[in-house]
């Protein structure tokens, strides 16, 4: 696990650094503290990084010009700041979780624990999903969205026009940014369920669905019944 | 462009005052006689009672005659009544000449104003203005003979005026009373107006211009009263010069006073050197030809008009509130002098300018009242910047987040940062309903501030002050310094040591108090402009709340850090 902290306040910066370590014990790798967004970027830049621990205020400064930033990233982002009233727009951009301040060890460790257990965020309020392009980010809204393919380490998001955007994140941590209406029908793809037309039932167990634009998209065997009872409920 | 169109409506403007001008007879009553024509007055020292006949000749009589203090004279007018008066209708006669005099309608004595043989007729009886009927059957078609037998004592070298009038005497009596009530609806406007303004002077004794317009009302009352107040009361002859000499007076009052309040709404360079010479200028004039008392009056007014129009136009072209109300005013004041007899146009004429100056000072009280309004809103909203200084979120939460820290980490460090907070919160509450404060109190909230911010960022904050005087008053708006000390905090970064150094320096002399803020320390962002900030906003309405204009602030980066300076004139 390798984490950033960009936090101004140094005691603070410290508080959260020591329930870091104490939550993660010997599965941190590397946990690194800055206090400015130049040098919590210039990191970014230069580092695998698995987790951003970000104050969206500091030295006056607006952090959603790095939100936008750490939103494109492979990593997960977790907000912790003084103002309440920029959580809901922080979600928008795709946080894992927006931990508000004065804070205790009980609610760090929750956030912490979206990530170790892949917990779903349970929030709608993600509305774009930040992607790199042409060298600056590109908000695409989520309405936008058919499915999104899993490639690896990131990801191929096809949208409603028929094109096709990357993103670094993985499938997995997606999965748990994206509101209840993207479900994971394989263990490659996460589909929009408003999207389907048809599930398609195959001989020999096989199954697959067919979206409103004609695509066939493959169902994985153990997702079929969880996705069945999703669209027949 | 738009200097030639101005240039091109003044000279328009002058062109038509100096037209209308040109044609006026001051001396104009305005009337148009149908009834009658006037002909030749004669005249004849001595007293021979036959004089009276129409059929004396008198071809020998003079035109001109120099008259003697209580010699009776006679004079003899040839009249022709072009249209006798239709039936039951009789004809009158107004008469308006000085001295004690017996009138005759071709050889009967029509009437008796004082006694031509004691003209210094101790009761002073005698009217100067006078009103009679001519006999029904004297009136008809034809040529007649007004005979006077009259003397003089005062004045006598005003004597050679001598003006009559026929009409139907109905006619003649109401005519008067109509304009008199009309003028006099004028008269009780103007003295209320004076009377208001007179009490919210009273109310607010700097407001300079209100007194300014209340005496200008007032005179113009007066003005109305002493022009028509022989319509109502019999004046003696021997008054009559007073009287005109009082409405001088007033007249050249009125001139002064009102180029003087338009001075003072609408401000022009040199206002007092031009204004200086203006005066004199009107001296001259009301003393050029004083005894030519109509004269002057018109002189005074139509000079007074010019240079009103002058400021009012430059009102214009600075784009000044309610000038060009007042610009068309006195325009149509113009109108008013062009149409109707001097008499009545001058106050008509008056009664638009004054209506016009009634508008500025509505637009200006309008003013008034919003800029008191929104100094009470902005003071709120200052106050409100206040409070909210120690319970913004990001201070307060990151505040406490610390300060949960500490409790959990080193409990006894964390009863210190309570107290350091409390204090601050204490300050807070202290200064919290004033506008300036003493700066020593000022200190004691950046100290706080300062003890709380070492809790929290874990940096050495050293504080320093210089020329703090607790014998002499060194005021400053309450959060002010902890502002820029939040600012310093905020953009710049400690140095080697882990340390930054704040001074304050108070410099205060008879008229003035200087603060300068320093910070030693690294700037975190050099470009990056804190100018516009929320912080600097406040600072700036917070001089302006206290101070006016009279403050400069000054924000600019040193070698060493940081440099803020306040200047405030005392």
């Amino acid at each position: 696990m390798k984490i950033l902290i960009i936090e101004d306040e140094i005691r603070i910066a410290k508080r959260v650094e020591r329930m870091t370590k104490e939550f993660f014990l010997n599965t941190l790798q590397k946990i690194t503290s800055v206090q400015s967004l130049d040098e919590g970027l210039e990191h970014i830049k230069n580092n695998q990084l698995d987790l951003v621990l970000l104050d969206l205020n500091l030295n006056g400064e607006d952090g959603f010009d790095v939100l936008k930033e750490t939103a494109t990233g492979s990593f997960h982002t977790i907000i912790i700041s003084a103002n309440k009233e920029e959580a809901l727009k922080a979600f928008e951009f795709g946080v894992l979780d927006f931990v508000p301040k004065p804070f205790n060890k009980e609610r760090i460790e929750l956030a912490f624990n979206r990530i170790v257990k892949k917990e779903e965020v349970g929030t709608e309020n993600l509305q774009f999903l930040a992607v790199k392009k042409r060298g600056g980010i590109h908000l695409v809204n989520i309405d936008q969205v058919n499915y999104i393919k899993g490639a690896g380490v990131y990801t191929e998001i096809f949208l409603t026009n028929g094109e096709k955007e990357l993103h670094d994140k993985s499938l997995e941590k997606l999965s748990q940014l994206l509101p209840k209406s993207f479900e994971r029908i394989h263990k490659s793809y996460l589909v929009k369920t408003t999207e389907i037309k048809e599930i398609i039932v195959k001989t020999g167990s096989q199954y697959a669905v067919e979206l409103q634009n004609g695509e066939i998209l493959p169902v994985g065997r153990t997702k079929y019944k969880a996705l069945k009872e999703k669209l027949f409920k | 462009m738009k200097i030639a169109t101005t240039r091109i409506l003044i000279v328009f403007l002058i062109s038509i005052l100096c037209v209308s001008c040109s044609e006026r007879n001051y001396f104009d009553n305005g009337e148009t006689a149908e009834s009658f024509t006037r002909g030749k007055t004669v005249y004849r020292l001595g007293d021979d009672i036959s004089w009276k006949n129409t059929s004396v000749n008198d071809s020998l009589w003079a035109e001109d005659i120099t008259i003697k203090e209580d010699q009776i004279f006679w004079s003899r007018t040839d009249v022709e009544i072009i249209k006798a008066p239709d039936k039951l209708k009789q004809y009158g006669i107004i008469l308006n000449q000085f001295g004690e005099f017996e009138v005759f309608w071709d050889g009967v004595l029509i009437c008796k104003s004082g006694d031509p043989n004691n003209s210094l007729n101790s009761d002073r009886k005698g009217k100067m203005i006078s009103k009679f009927i001519i006999p029904k059957e004297l009136s008809t078609k034809g040529k007649h003979k007004l005979a006077i037998r009259k003397s003089i004592h005062f004045h006598l070298d005003y004597n050679q005026f001598f003006y009559f009038y026929i009409a139907n005497y109905d006619q003649i009596l109401r005519g008067d009373l109509k304009s008199m009530v009309f003028i006099h609806i004028f008269a009780g406007a103007f003295l209320m107006a004076a009377l208001y303004f007179l009490f919210l002077f009273l109310s607010d004794r700097k407001s300079f211009t209100t007194l300014v317009f209340s005496v200008n009302c007032f005179l113009f009352f007066l003005l109305i009263l002493f022009e028509y107040v022989r319509s109502y009361i019999d004046i003696h002859y021997s008054n009559h010069h007073t009287r005109l000499e009082i409405i001088g007076i007033i007249t050249f009052l009125i001139s002064v006073l009102t180029p003087l309040y338009f001075s003072l709404q609408f401000k022009f360079p040199k206002r007092t050197k031009i204004l200086v010479v203006y005066t004199a200028i009107l001296v001259y004039i009301f003393f050029r030809e004083h005894e030519n008392h109509d004269s002057s009056a018109y002189n005074m007014v139509v000079f007074m008009w010019y240079v009103s129009l002058a400021i009012v136009v430059f009102g214009v072209i600075k784009k000044m509130n309610g000038a060009k109300i007042v610009l068309i005013s006195l325009l149509a004041s113009i109108y008013f002098n062009q149409v109707i007899n001097y008499d009545i146009s001058i106050h008509i004429g008056f009664s638009v300018i004054l209506l016009g100056m009634f508008y500025i000072l509505s637009l200006r009280t309008k003013e008034q009242r919003l800029a008191y309004e929104n100094s009470l809103v902005q003071s709120t909203r200052l106050k409100l910047e206040l409070l909210k200084k120690s319970i913004q979120p990001h201070f307060l939460m990151n505040t406490l987040t610390s300060l949960i820290d500490w409790v959990e980490e080193a409990p006894d460090k964390g009863v210190l940062f309570i107290e350091a907070l409390a204090e601050e919160f204490d300050v807070l509450n202290q200064v919290e309903n004033e506008t300036l404060i003493p700066i020593a109190q000022e200190i004691k909230l950046c100290k706080s501030h300062i003890s709380i911010m070492r809790f929290r960022k874990e940096i050495d904050y050293l504080w320093e002050d210089e020329g703090i005087n607790e014998n002499i008053e060194q005021l400053i708006p309450p959060a002010v310094i902890h502002t820029l000390l939040e600012n310093s905090i905020t953009h710049c970064l400690p140095s080697d040591e882990n340390s930054m150094r704040f001074k304050l320096i108070a410099f205060t002399t008879k008229n003035t108090q200087e603060y300068t803020f320093l910070t030693f320390g690294n700037i975190r962002n050099q470009q990056k402009k804190t100018s516009d900030g929320t912080g600097f906003k406040y600072i700036k309405a917070r001089l302006t709340e206290s101070y006016g204009d009279d403050w400069t602030f000054t924000s600019e980066p040193t070698n060493e850090g940081w440099k803020n300076t306040i200047t405030i004139q005392k």
